[in-house]
């Protein structure tokens, strides 16, 4: 099925969460500033929903993405207020892809965990808990994957800065 | 996991009488489990990974891989140098297989740039690929059997591998991190001969394999030691999005260049120019060490065939597109997943229409597959645990970009 | 200083036994040559101090050799050349300087080890190793001490090694090396069973655990008789010595003590400079050790063809000694380059895999080879006799 089909399936059974779709679009002739959007399509989803949306998705015969490619976020800018959290599904009955965005406020950051539906999310979501600062509600190992456990801050965020020292190693 | 310490020796409180009158005092004597730091410098874990391992005896009873000693910031480094700068980077995630990262890398931008490819770049890209996948899948082999202490095999595959190199080394002067595959196209074209020179290659390399294959594949213990062991079932390997060799392993008749195509590659399997093997149980249970291990080396005669299919449809061209020396981005979101020799290599790009992207996600295929290890791990032996870990055939440059 | 005396005396009666058994051929050349005034007992320590340094020349000669021996057939396995360079013709040097390089080495021993156990441990090892040549003999009239129980001393020194490597694992303090030495002492104990009743069989057919007469019984059908000839059950008796020779070695692929890709080291993780080439030596004795053992009992000793014909032309004593001298060590070396080409061809078995092997298929096999050589030697009393 193509991005069309999805969405529409989706809405027939009223998925949980589905808010919209955010697909690519060519540049505003009139408005200079408007630049237009490239690349993939997404359905944007309702963050506290996300996980029972990526349920819908996994079991609906349909749809039946049974792969969790991979689950990101996205720190747009600093003046930004959410993050956006990207899950890209695979289907390999169907053999077709989606992907699938959520926002996520910055403040207070939080969103329930995905890792009870595909336990593909359990790593993701902890390297991006780590990386960007956000809390997963409900994650069953919330440890850090690739820094260090005692690492300050988080380095994928616009607003980031880099420390000077770790333990006493300067890093300049 | 954190270590339980019990009494050595706990007196049950209630005696047993015996027939004779006699009374019986019982006691546990209870072992605690040795908890074992396999790595950061283990032979193993082929580099720096470490998995935590709790053993009773012999017997594994729980595994904890421990990330990050080689997490070299690469998504942070992309976020701060512009597109083109970005490339190199590419390179030195999953080492083994640079040729694919970079391919995996370009497409993402160029379906942002929205670029076309010139038909010969399509071509030496594939063959470029196809043999990189073939370079990885020997070192694979090769180190597998070195995990289960069978060093010879090893030697054999490098002896191939070093060829391999050094027709990489023509192409594009690197060895290991090539940086051959550009945004738009390629970064030159194939020197004289060099195109007769991988066509040798495929010829001898055909009658080695065979003698790969009978040395280690079928050899006796070696099936004693891979067979049964390390199952993943399909719905597990499904579940931990497992990709690549692994999910083919396991029963998954799933191959990104067929089923999500990209460069030509359907069009050679429509041409019957390859196929996708799928592990079959054929020594032991779908989805164990020895059907994941033979995948790969089915893949390699695959991967072979690719390249000569490749070679018969070449034409001459161009071979890189109108890119600028300072390239600017349209404005978007793109992911692309290709099937790199581990898996599928995820590369997310977002850019807002600057030099620099403002997100460059690198999904990487062993981070996904070794996540895996904590569930099928325990229950098996020391020495199993060392053949599992080597059948996920991790690059922990890769996990830990 | 009374005390000195004594113990001279008590050793002097000591070597006098250990002599009277067979006889010893530096003893009687002193006996024969030393000058009037030496003291008497001088003569058999002196005796016993020159055979065991040339049980130690011999023996760290070989496995220097066979360290080399080793790289170059793995090298060549392998399509690659080995060492090329130290010492100049296909770098012979090699083992020489790597052995100097060992000993020049820092002496470590870790924090947290038991220093005692530790420097006994390799000591030990290589002290049981070279003791156990001590009943090797190298030609009829060339040997150390003939004992009556040869095979016997041989097998049980050369299994007090085990102990050395669980001394060593153990001191070592560390997980790793733990590990190796739990596995050496189940593969130990399981494989000394098969070994030892496989060595059974030509020791039915040969009736004696000497090892001299053992070898003089293969003299017949022309220096070819052969106990795997003269015994049907001998034969299958000899490949079960040759897999329980394996694992009582730590040879792959029953490496399992040492497992580099499992246990990092095994036993030897801890150890390095010159303790650690102690382990070393004592795997390449060990493979010559069982490989001697393995010429004697089943491949005929010293006897070939060759040693009955210069017997029959009655060439000098020193000849035939030495024919007989290159036939045992020609068969034994076989027996080694075997064993490395086992090595470097196959994979590692599992420890369960070892066990269940050792124990519920060698051992019974073995059992079964014992009873039909025994019926069989029964059997041809009955009927001949």
């Amino acid at each position: 099925m193509d991005f069309q089909g999805i969405h529409d399936h989706l809405r027939l059974i009223n998925a949980p969460g589905l808010l919209r779709a955010d697909e690519p679009r060519a540049a505003n002739p009139e408005d200079k500033k408007d630049k237009g959007r490239g690349g993939d399509a997404y359905l944007v989803v309702e963050a506290d929903a996300l996980a029972s949306f990526l349920e819908t998705c996994r079991d609906d015969e349909r749809l039946s993405f049974e792969i969790l490619a991979d689950l990101t976020a996205v720190d747009p800018g600093k003046d930004d207020e959410d993050f956006w959290m990207i899950v890209q599904l695979l289907s390999v009955t169907l053999r077709h892809r989606l992907a699938i965005k959520a926002l996520v406020p910055k403040d207070p950051g939080q969103i329930p965990s995905s890792s009870a539906v595909y336990r593909a999310a359990q790593w993701h979501e902890r390297e991006c808990a780590e990386m960007f600062g956000i809390e997963f509600t409900g994650h069953p190992d919330p440890r850090n994957i690739l820094l260090p456990d005692d690492w300050p801050g988080s380095p994928l965020r616009k607003d980031y800065e880099f420390p000077t020292e770790y333990r006493g190693i300067s890093c300049e | 996991m954190a270590t339980e310490h019990k009494p050595s020796i706990t007196f049950h409180p209630e005696p047993r009488n015996l027939p004779g009158g006699e009374r019986e005092y019982m006691m546990d004597v209870s072992t605690s489990d040795l908890e074992v730091n396999m790595g950061p410098q283990h032979p193993a874990t082929h580099g720096v990974m470490k998995i935590l391992i709790r053993t009773d005896g012999e017997l594994v009873t729980a595994a904890q891989p421990h990330l990050g000693f080689l997490h070299r910031c690469a998504e942070k480094i992309g976020e701060n140098v512009e597109w083109l700068q970005y490339l190199p980077y590419t390179d030195r995630y999953d080492y083994l297989a640079s040729m694919n990262n970079n391919l995996g890398y370009s497409m993402a931008v160029e379906k942002l740039l929205d670029v076309e490819i010139p038909q010969r770049a399509v071509m030496l890209r594939m063959i470029c690929v196809e043999l990189n996948r073939i370079a990885s899948a020997l070192v694979a082999f090769g180190t597998y059997g070195l995990d289960l202490g069978a060093i010879t095999p090893f030697l054999y595959a490098f002896r191939e591998r070093e060829w391999l190199l050094m027709i990489f080394e023509k192409i594009c002067g690197a060895r290991l991190t090539y940086s051959y595959l550009r945004i738009g196209g390629v970064f030159n074209d194939a020197p004289p001969g060099w195109l007769e020179e991988v066509s040798h290659f495929c010829d001898v390399f055909e009658e080695k394999w065979q003698e790969y294959y009978d040395l280690l594949m079928v050899n006796h213990i070696f099936v004693k030691r891979t067979a049964d062991i390390g199952v993943i079932t399909k719905e597990q390997a499904l579940d931990f999005g497992l990709t690549g060799p692994m999910l083919r392993g396991s029963g998954v008749d799933f191959d990104l260049r067929r089923d999500v195509p990209y460069l030509r590659y359907k069009e050679a399997y429509d041409a019957g120019a390859w196929k996708v093997p799928v592990g079959s149980g054929e020594k032991g249970t779908v989805g164990d060490c020895w059907d994941r291990i033979f995948v790969r080396v089915q893949e390699m005669m695959e991967s072979l065939s690719l390249v000569r299919w490749c070679l018969e449809n070449i034409e001459e061209g161009p071979i890189i597109g109108d890119i600028a020396k300072t390239l600017k981005v349209p404005p978007g979101e793109a992911y692309v997943g290709i099937e790199n020799p581990r898996g599928e290599l995820g590369h997310y790009a977002v850019s807002d229409g600057g030099k620099v992207a403002v997100r460059c996600r690198v999904r990487g295929p062993s981070f996904c597959n070794l996540a895996i290890l904590e569930d099928i791990m325990p229950g098996t032996l020391l020495g199993d645990a060392v053949a599992i870990i080597g059948s996920t055939d991790v690059v922990i440059g890769e996990t830990d970009r | 200083m009374a005390a000195l005396p004594i113990a001279l005396n008590a050793a002097q009666a000591a070597l006098e036994v250990a002599s009277s058994e067979g006889g010893n051929l530096t003893l009687d050349l002193l006996k024969q040559y030393a000058p009037e005034s030496v003291p008497a007992w001088i003569l058999p320590l002196t005796a016993a101090a020159v055979s065991v340094g040339i049980v130690v020349a011999v023996i760290a000669l070989l496995a220097l050799t066979s360290v080399w021996l080793e790289r170059k057939v793995s090298g060549h396995i392998q399509c690659r050349y080995g060492p090329m360079y130290a010492g100049g013709w296909h770098g012979w040097a090699q083992s020489i300087a790597d052995g100097i390089k060992l000993l020049m080495k820092e002496d470590m021993i870790p924090l947290g080890a038991d220093r005692a156990l530790f420097v006994i441990a390799p000591a030990l090892v290589l002290g049981a190793i070279f003791g156990a040549f001590v009943a090797m003999p190298l030609s009829p009239d060339f040997f150390f001490a003939d004992l009556h129980l040869g095979a016997f001393f041989i097998l049980g020194m050369s299994s007090l090694t085990t102990i050395g490597v669980v001394m060593a694992g153990w001191a070592s303090n560390s997980k790793w090396s733990l590990y190796g030495a739990m596995r050496e002492a189940a593969q130990v104990v399981a494989y000394e069973i098969p070994l030892g009743l496989s060595l059974m069989v030509p020791l039915i057919v040969a009736g004696t655990f000497n090892l001299l007469d053992a070898s003089a019984g293969q003299s017949d059908w022309w220096g070819m008789g052969w106990y795997i000839f003269k015994n049907p059950f001998v034969l299958p008796a000899g490949l079960l010595f040759f897999v329980s020779s394996l694992a009582e070695t730590k040879r792959a692929p029953f490496d399992l003590p040492e497992a580099e890709s499992e246990l990092v080291a095994g036993f030897l993780t801890e150890y390095s400079g010159i303790r650690w080439s102690f382990f070393f030596m004592e795997e390449y004795a060990a493979m010559y050790l069982m490989s001697l053992m393995a010429a004697v009992f089943f491949l005929g000793g010293f006897e070939s063809p060759f040693l009955h014909f210069a017997k029959a032309a009655e060439l000098p004593v020193i000849v035939c000694n030495l024919i007989a001298a290159v036939t045992l060590i020609t068969k034994s070396m076989i027996g080694v380059i075997v064993m490395m080409w086992v090595r470097w061809t196959l994979p590692r078995v599992r420890i369960d895999q070892v066990m269940t092997m050792g124990y519920k298929y060698l051992t019974p096999l073995a059992l079964l080879c014992v009873l039909g050589a025994a019926l069989w030697e029964a059997g041809k009393v009955l009927i001949f006799e």
